[in-house]
């Protein structure tokens, strides 16, 4: 697999592609799609050898949006695409192209509702026949949150900062009390 | 197993649909499989999941993300330590936490215990579907003194939680690094045992070989990781992929077959053990002193907004989380990949035309931990 020749066929289909920190984040790109280049895509990444590692959706406004997660056989290469559903919450099926994607669209069909038309058989897999309206994974309203909150946040990169918050309030009123000692 | 059966027109003949399942023995767990028979042959197969439903990810974000790391041991009863490790390692990354050295060392080792024992429990479990009895009790036998050595340091026997974000929860000891060694060294002397009783015999290999044959492609199709996607040649194992934790300082091999039938997969597994044992040896010999948990680890673990991938190599093939953060310390979104649901996704494909006892022999080879697939 020549990467390079990979990412210009990504950009051709892509709204945007971003290179991924992999110690932090535990993947190598990130591509934004849009909802009708998805198959395209998929077609794509199994010409080049990439398999199928997962497929999932999360509740995000304005839409929910749908997670494909591929990687490669022979040279470390993980590769997030990302796309929303439309108004319908349809977005189009890849499980003619990766098998694979078939029981997990029949999952998120369950968890969140989304439709992947064109699929074979877009039966509750999971949950149980009587729970087909029940889409547990939904978030309410009061939890939902818009994707940019969800995003990599660039103004604050370091994650120390925000992994330690508890000295802070300890050097406080230690200051407070020197200066009122004082 | 080929297809090439002729469809007569006599009634006798006729489709019918058999119920496999939940509860048969052979599907090891609450998995139903609705199979279409002609005689004794399987035309189609349609799995049916969700018995074992346990909404592990709804559960995620509903409370700090620390304390999800239990859940994460009851999706795959057999390689708990190895579920410890991805949902740890997860957190470490996207809250920057640097893990002590000696806490690897314990975490492979742990591990790849765990390993062996998941690989034992298939091997007596799948001999056993296959209709050999006695296997069960070697492989057994053996698994017992890894639970012991494990339960010493773990406390529990199976449903382990051991891992802690930043280190792990209890420090080994000289009896845990004796009993290993004295370990190490039975399990090394029964495999020509092993392979004088089963792996030779006429029976098994007649039940295996030719039967559920995989490509690379159909792998790739489907997701298939782990030991079926070796035994179709290709050395893809995400402890030499991804090298996580500090598995790139271990020398061990990845057995790979060609063949990508069912003989391939149970050799890849058999020899695994042989390299877990390896490891195992390497990390007890360079043990080194230190703290059992990072400096600082904040009692509330807030993660940085954004989504982090945690992927490692399970016994049954690759397991992922993936986890979208809004900032605060639960989850946003957290979703576990686990390999059977993928691999278990081939089989109406794969099984497609087989004989019935052949399907059992195939299903088997997926090695099968259903709680991981309904999760």
């Amino acid at each position: 697999m020549d990467i390079n020749k990979v990412k210009k066929q990504w950009q051709e289909l892509s709204t945007a592609v971003e290179d991924i920190d992999y110690a932090v984040s535990g993947y190598d790109y990130s591509v934004c799609l849009e909802r009708d280049k998805v198959r395209d895509f998929a077609a794509m990444m199994l010409d080049e050898g990439f398999y199928l590692v997962d497929l999932m959706a999360v509740h995000v406004t304005p839409a929910i949006e749908v997670v494909y997660q591929f990687a490669h056989f022979e040279t470390r290469c993980r590769v997030m695409a990302r796309a929303f559903v439309d108004d319908q919450v349809e977005i189009s099926t890849i499980s003619d192209i990766y098998q694979g994607a078939n029981w997990h669209e029949r999952e998120t069909r369950d968890f969140h509702g989304v439709v992947f038309v064109g699929h074979p058989y877009l039966e509750p897999l999971i949950l149980a026949e009587e729970d087909v309206d029940l889409k547990p994974l939904l978030k309410e309203e009061a939890k939902l949150q818009d994707v940019d909150a969800v995003r990599r946040q660039p103004p604050e990169p370091a994650p120390e900062p925000k992994a330690k918050p508890e000295p802070k309030p300890e050097a406080k009123p230690e200051a407070v009390k020197s200066q009122e000692q004082s | 197993m080929s297809m090439d059966i002729e469809v007569l027109e006599d009634s006798r003949h006729h489709r019918y649909v058999l119920n496999m399942g939940p509860q048969h023995p052979s599907t090891h767990g609450v998995l139903r499989v609705l199979l279409e028979l002609e005689g004794e042959y399987a035309m189609e197969l349609l799995p049916v999941l969700g018995y074992g439903h346990r909404c592990h990810e709804k559960i995620a974000e509903f409370k700090p993300a620390k304390s999800f790391m239990p859940n994460t041991a009851r999706m795959d009863y057999l390689g708990a330590l190895i579920y410890n490790q991805g949902f740890a390692q997860l957190l470490e990354k996207a809250a920057g936490i640097e893990v002590p050295e000696r806490v690897e060392y314990i975490r492979v080792m742990a591990s790849e215990l765990n390993r062996i024992q998941s690989h034992l429990l298939w091997y007596g479990a799948y001999l056993l579907d296959l209709g050999a009895f006695t296997p069960i009790m070697y492989a057994f036998d053996d698994r017992e003194h890894i639970l012991d050595i494990l339960e010493d340091v773990t406390g529990s026997r199976l449903t382990y939680c051991y891992f802690r974000v930043g280190g792990v929860s209890k420090d080994i000891d000289d009896k845990f690094v004796t009993s290993t060694r004295a370990f190490i060294d039975r399990l090394r002397s029964r495999f020509p045992m092993y392979e004088d009783l089963v792996n030779g015999n006429v029976i098994l290999q007649k039940r295996l070989i030719d039967v559920g044959e995989l490509t690379p492609h159909i792998c790739a199709r489907y997701g298939i990781t782990g030991p079926m996607l070796r035994g179709t040649g290709v050395a893809y194992d995400l402890r030499r992929a991804e090298p996580y934790s500090i598995y790139s300082e271990f020398d061990f091999e990845i057995p790979t077959e060609t063949k990508g039938d069912c003989m391939a997969s149970f050799l890849v597994r058999f020899r695994e053990m042989e390299q877990s044992l390896r490891i195992i040896e390497q990390a007890l010999d360079r043990l080194p002193e230190g703290p059992i948990m990072a400096a600082k680890v904040p009692k509330k673990l807030k993660i940085p907004a954004g989504d982090y991938n945690s992927s490692v190599e399970a016994p049954r093939g690759e397991l992922s989380y993936y986890l979208v953060s809004d900032g605060s310390d639960v989850p946003y979104r957290l979703k576990v990949r686990t390999p059977s649901y993928s691999n278990l996704s081939v089989v109406p494909e794969m099984c497609q035309g087989m004989l019935l006892s052949d399907v059992v022999s195939a299903m088997g080879s997926l090695d099968l931990v259903i709680p991981e697939i309904d999760r």
